[in-house]
């Protein structure tokens, strides 16, 4: 049993990094709201850490450092950024559509906050066990 | 990628609008000014000013990291480029006891427009309002990942 690695605490961590990578792109929309051609970002992770989950249940050696990782090892960037193109146009080609941004960063915002919570409840359970219950 | 990287897009895109705004101010308050160049021996009227913005790539970190091919790196905010004028024609009105009538008594006003800039003014003051809340956002999640563990 592993206390720190295991593979929950491991997603939490990376659930983490995705949110505020994808505070960051909401960041960067909002702050081109009025620049003439500038294409919307997105963070996308949700697809890809269901991927991690399937990979955890397959294992693979590396026999040679060119070869692609796939399963036992995390996978390095587990959100990509990519340009929102297939959305409405503005007169100037600026595709930020402010109010989806905004409920995209409330939403990010819950997200943060309960893997934050979560986080903080796997930690409490450790210290109920390290502490033998007390 | 530094974790105040949100809070740098941010405060760049605060400084354009508030530039933006400034720029209208100086458009609105000149709305009647007949002298605000001097061109080849003569007072041109002031011309409407504009902001032109653009995304910030332009940096070491930008540049390096789609050159690694890496696909997390979201941007760096924004940034004015520069100041442009406004080219449209400068308008005419008949005042021919205006000191700087033409022999036909026209005067050359601004080519500003107040209802013009009052849009543009609305725009930059909600522009601001939705990074200011950007910012509380990100400082709130940033205060957020320092209770982990505090349990």
């Amino acid at each position: 049993m592993k206390i720190f690695s295991n593979t929950s605490q491991q997603l939490l961590e990376q659930s983490l990094n995705a949110a505020s990578l994808r505070q960051k792109t909401i960041s960067q929309n909002i702050a081109n709201v009025d620049t003439p051609n500038y294409k919307a970002k997105k963070t996308v992770f949700k697809h890809q850490l269901n991927r991690a989950i399937d990979d955890q249940r397959l294992t693979a050696y590396r026999t040679d450092s060119r070869h692609i990782p796939f399963g036992g090892t995390q996978s390095i960037s587990p959100s990509v950024v990519v340009d929102r193109t297939k959305t409405m146009f503005n007169h100037n080609g600026n595709n930020v559509d402010i109010e989806h941004e905004m409920s995209e960063m409330a939403k990010n915002q819950i997200y943060y906050n309960a893997m934050i919570e979560r986080l903080n409840g796997r930690f409490n359970s450790l210290k109920t066990v390290i502490g033998g219950g007390k | 990628m530094t974790i105040f990287h949100g809070f740098n897009t941010t405060a760049s895109a605060l400084t354009a609008q508030r530039l933006r705004m400034d720029v209208i101010s100086s458009n609105m308050a000149n709305v009647d000014t007949t002298r605000g160049r001097f061109v080849n021996g003569e007072w041109e009227p002031y011309r409407r000013k504009m902001v032109v913005v653009q995304p910030n790539e332009n940096r070491f970190s930008s540049h390096l990291s789609k050159a690694m091919g890496r696909t997390d790196h979201p941007g760096n905010g924004v940034k004015v480029s520069r100041i442009v004028g406004d080219q449209t024609p400068f308008k005419l009105v008949y005042q021919p006891d205006h000191p700087d009538a033409n022999d036909e008594g026209y005067v050359q006003l601004p080519n500003v427009d107040p209802l013009k800039e009052m849009v543009d003014m609305m725009s930059a003051t909600r522009s601001y309002e939705a990074n200011v809340t950007t910012l509380n956002a990100t400082k709130n999640m940033l205060m957020k990942a320092l209770e982990i563990g505090k349990g």
